[in-house]
């Protein structure tokens, strides 16, 4: 992507440069290890435009520094490989299936003088690891939750079922990728929870009881308000990829003709059910209508352990969405049952949202600016990012301070003991990270003449109001 | 080219300097950044061995030289400046740690280095412990280069390696920040056997200059002796956090900035002896960790800060960067922000007061006059390139 940012006072511009994907690949040395085979290895290769050769090269040398980098320690290979113009991520996704993907370091293209080609400049130290490496582990993990692991994939149908699978997940996923954007809170991969008051909690607790009780086939079930999770019975790892790509893909594309308004010509046709505001987010678009065809899709959750192929229904009702998992299609049973109920339920969550909004004030300028993350129930909340569209989170902070919270991010995962730093950026932005049992909390001062104490006492009164309890303060 | 690769466990450097190629394999946390300068040092200790002209030349004649030819009997050197590396903040900060001497003394001692000189003598320096004690300098030569620290390091490493003790050395020695393609003479001896704690440098231009500087060594040994100047060296206060009187903090670094004359001509920090709990050498090498993460975040040259604070389980550390100093600074875990704050300004205010004895505040020049007979070209010259020799350190 390409940004111009005019700053020279003689008026000749500058170009930066973001991040962005030069390649992607999958392989497995194990398909190709003699001589002449090589391009067996290849499982996955992206841009598909390169030379073959080109591709083996490629493949080749990544192999090669694995293998050197295991020489000092067999169990932890390479992560990142910097030059200057690139960085190279790797992630051993299953045992010898290997992922790598190749980032363009950002950079600033100077215009010169007389004719001359304009001077480049990377930026390397603008490329967070920990972050990179977090997006390529994600894309692992989105293509197992809709194509089981890769090792299953090649016991059912060898290489070419593998290849197919990949090739179809990576074309399309791989253009949804936003590596300007990557920051923090992809290192995290959290879920942001709904706080809600006890009463309506055991509701919908005992609703989804109900639920499970009487329609057999439902496995597990999630239950989210908005953008926000209630109640999941999945395993965290796999409602968390789930999360991502509920509130990333399904609901942003469902989302445009709920705000088009009742009357508008772009609202579908919800036939005539009176009696409740629900409908299939996947599945059946129009209930009445017998002659439509749908499926569900399919996921794949604990593949550690039981490794179950399940049908992703999600089910919506105004902003309530139920998801739910079973082996086969039951639709009409699930619309009669769940619908009218959960209308009810709506509105009771509806005025806790309200409720909620009065207390933490209006969202136009949150008081603290603040990212909090907890490691154990993967509970994240940011009030320094404002989710305009679907993937392109926007902050309101400055790049560069998010990439000091990477930094101290970094940090924090060098010892497992409790710390706090304090920062003081050149922009006198004062920056604090604390971690604490398995959570973190990073917040963002704008206090230019503030000192070191006055920094303190305002996260110790952010602390107090919303985090009682939970760190310890001097 | 491949510049790094990253593991969970170990990092990679890589480093290429004309036809050589370095590679460093860390388990340290250092950043990208500092495990490429420390291989920088390793490079200019090689230079200063045998000259980066030599190098070039030797690899431009023979594409498949094998350099360990020539550097044999120097493993000791290169194993120590990378020892050096992980416990000496020097290297960190580019500076040089000076012996704390009230100035009077220091002025005493580097008069009589003044005094003693002869044609050609380019450099002469004090060391006492590891730490400069006085240098003075020909002053044609400031015109042309300066005298960096990253030189005097190799040079201290070197002597280090070397590992003499009675009697006297001379070696040809490359300053490779200085001019990395020619050598100096260096004579070395300690005034003061068998302790061997002080040791004098003298640096000449010219190879067969051996006797005329050992005589300028024997004029300073009869000096000192005669202002028995080599008890102020032995007296010197090597001072200790508890001299300050600051309950909870352990250690500091602190590095004036170059707004003053002296220090931009030789950047100089000054730190205590350690205290108990960071004597050992493993001791020293964790508590520099700690600095380097800190320095490496606080310079970082896409997001720079102005200060750090960082809580940890064993101690409390500080990094603070301002117009006027750079310092790093370790406390007790406990410590609050307020006691580390006011302990802090106490410490400030100690140095400020002490700053005369802490560091060296001028250098001191000299002239030497031109030999007759010498043509007017030689003068002012700070070295001519010397092209016969390979470098071959005998003595180590």
């Amino acid at each position: 992507m390409l940004m111009i940012s005019p700053r020279m006072a003689s008026g000749m511009q500058e170009k930066q440069y973001t991040p962005s994907l030069l390649s992607f690949f999958i392989y497995n040395p194990k398909f190709g290890p003699r001589e002449g085979e090589e391009e067996k290895k290849i499982l996955f290769y992206h841009p598909i435009e390169i030379e073959k050769n080109e591709k083996i090269r490629n493949v080749g040398l990544c192999e090669a520094i694995v293998q050197f980098t295991r020489t000092f320690s067999p169990t932890n290979p390479a992560k990142s490989l910097h030059t200057q113009k690139n960085r190279q991520f790797f992630h051993e996704a299953e045992e010898n299936y290997w992922m790598v993907m190749v980032v363009r370091n950002p950079m600033v293209e100077k215009p010169n003088k007389d004719g001359k080609p304009p001077t480049v400049e990377y930026q390397e130290e603008e490329i967070i690891d920990s972050v990179y490496g977090s997006v390529l582990q994600q894309c692992y993990c989105m293509y197992k939750l809709f194509n089981g692991t890769f090792s299953r994939a090649f016991e059912a149908g060898g290489v070419e079922l593998l290849t197919q699978k990949l090739e179809k997940f990576f074309y399309r996923y791989l253009q949804t990728l936003h590596l300007q954007s990557c920051d923090l809170l992809d290192v995290f991969g959290g879920i942001s929870f709904f706080p809600l008051d006890k009463m309506t909690y055991l509701k919908i607790q005992s609703f989804v009881n109900r639920v499970e009780e009487s329609l057999s086939l439902v496995k597990y079930t999630a239950f989210l308000y908005n953008d926000q999770l209630i109640w999941s019975g999945l395993e965290q790892d796999d409602m968390r990829i789930l999360y991502k790509y509920l509130t990333t893909s399904l609901f942003p594309r469902h989302s445009e003709p709920e705000l088009a308004g009742r009357d508008s010509p772009l609202r579908p046709e919800v036939a005539g059910n009176l009696l409740h505001y629900g409908r299939f987010l996947t599945g059946p678009a129009n209930l009445k209508d017998p002659d439509a065809k749908f499926r569900f899709p399919r996921i794949f959750v604990n593949t550690e352990d039981s490794y179950e192929e399940l049908h992703l229904i999600v089910y919506k009702v105004r902003e309530r969405v139920n998801v739910m998992d079973l082996n086969r299609e039951f639709c009409e049973q699930l619309d009669s049952l769940v619908g009218p109920q959960l209308t009810l339920l709506a509105s009771d969550i509806c005025e806790q949202f309200n409720i909620n909004r009065r207390i933490s004030g209006p969202e136009k300028e949150p008081q603290f600016k603040f990212i909090y993350f907890n490691h154990m129930n993967l509970a994240e909340k940011s009030t320094i990012h404002m989710r305009k569209t679907a993937s392109v989170s926007l902050t309101s902070v400055h790049p560069d301070l998010m990439k000091i919270l990477g930094d101290i991010n970094c940090d924090f995962a060098r010892v497992n003991e409790d710390e706090e730093i304090i920062v003081k950026a050149m922009t006198d932005y004062w920056v604090v990270g604390k971690k604490s049992d398995q959570r973190e909390l990073y917040v963002i001062l704008n206090q230019k003449n503030a000192n070191l104490i006055e920094v303190n006492e305002e996260v110790k009164r952010l602390c107090a109001t919303q985090f009682n309890n939970i760190f310890f303060l001097d | 080219m491949i510049q790094s690769i990253f593991s969970d466990e170990h990092t990679v450097v890589f480093l290429q300097k004309g036809p050589l190629v370095f590679v460093s394999v860390s388990a340290t946390r250092q950043s990208e950044q500092q495990l490429r300068r420390e291989l920088l040092h390793v490079y200019h200790q090689i230079v200063s061995m045998l000259t980066q002209a030599s190098i070039n030349r030797i690899f431009e004649r023979r594409k498949n030289f094998d350099l360990r030819r020539l550097l044999f009997g120097s493993e000791k050197v290169l194993d120590g400046l990378l020892d050096v590396m992980d416990s000496d903040p020097s290297f960190m900060l580019s500076a040089v740690q000076c012996l704390p001497l009230p100035s009077s003394s220091r002025d005493a001692l580097s008069h009589i280095l003044q005094k003693a000189i002869t044609p050609d003598l380019v450099f002469s320096f004090l060391i006492a412990n590891n730490r400069l004690v006085s240098v003075v300098q020909e002053k044609t030569v400031l015109e042309d280069a300066r005298l960096k620290p990253s030189d005097l390091h190799l040079l201290f490493n070197l002597i280090r390696a070397s590992a003499f003790q009675a009697g006297e050395i001379w070696m040809p020695i490359c300053l490779p920040l200085f001019n990395h393609d020619c050598y100096f003479y260096a004579y070395v001896a300690y005034l003061d056997p068998p302790e061997c704690t002080v040791c004098l440098v003298l640096l000449s231009t010219d190879k067969e200059a051996f006797y005329a500087v050992a005589e300028c060594k024997r004029k300073i040994e009869e000096a000192f002796a005669s202002q028995n100047a080599l008890q102020w060296v032995a007296n010197t206060q090597l001072y200790y956090v508890d001299d300050i009187s600051v309950a909870n903090l352990r250690h500091f670094l602190y590095k004036p900035s170059k707004v003053l004359d002296h220090h931009r001509q030789l950047p100089q920090f000054t730190c205590p002896e350690m205290e108990v709990g960071y004597r050992s050498q493993e001791e020293r090498i964790r508590l520099l960790d700690p600095y380097r993460n800190m320095h490496n975040r606080i310079h970082s040259t896409s997001r720079p800060l102005k200060l750090i604070y960082h809580s940890a389980g064993k101690e409390t550390l500080l990094a603070w960067v301002t117009s006027k100093f750079e310092m790093f600074a370790c406390f007790t875990p406990l410590v609050t922000k307020k006691s580390a704050i006011s302990e802090l300004t106490k410490l400030l205010r100690w140095i400020k007061k002490e700053e005369d004895r802490l560091f060296i505040c001028h250098l001191p020049k000299y002239s030497t006059a031109p030999q007759p007979g010498r043509s007017s070209t030689d003068r002012g010259s700070s070295a001519r390139p010397n092209t016969s020799d390979t470098g071959l350190l005998s003595l180590l």
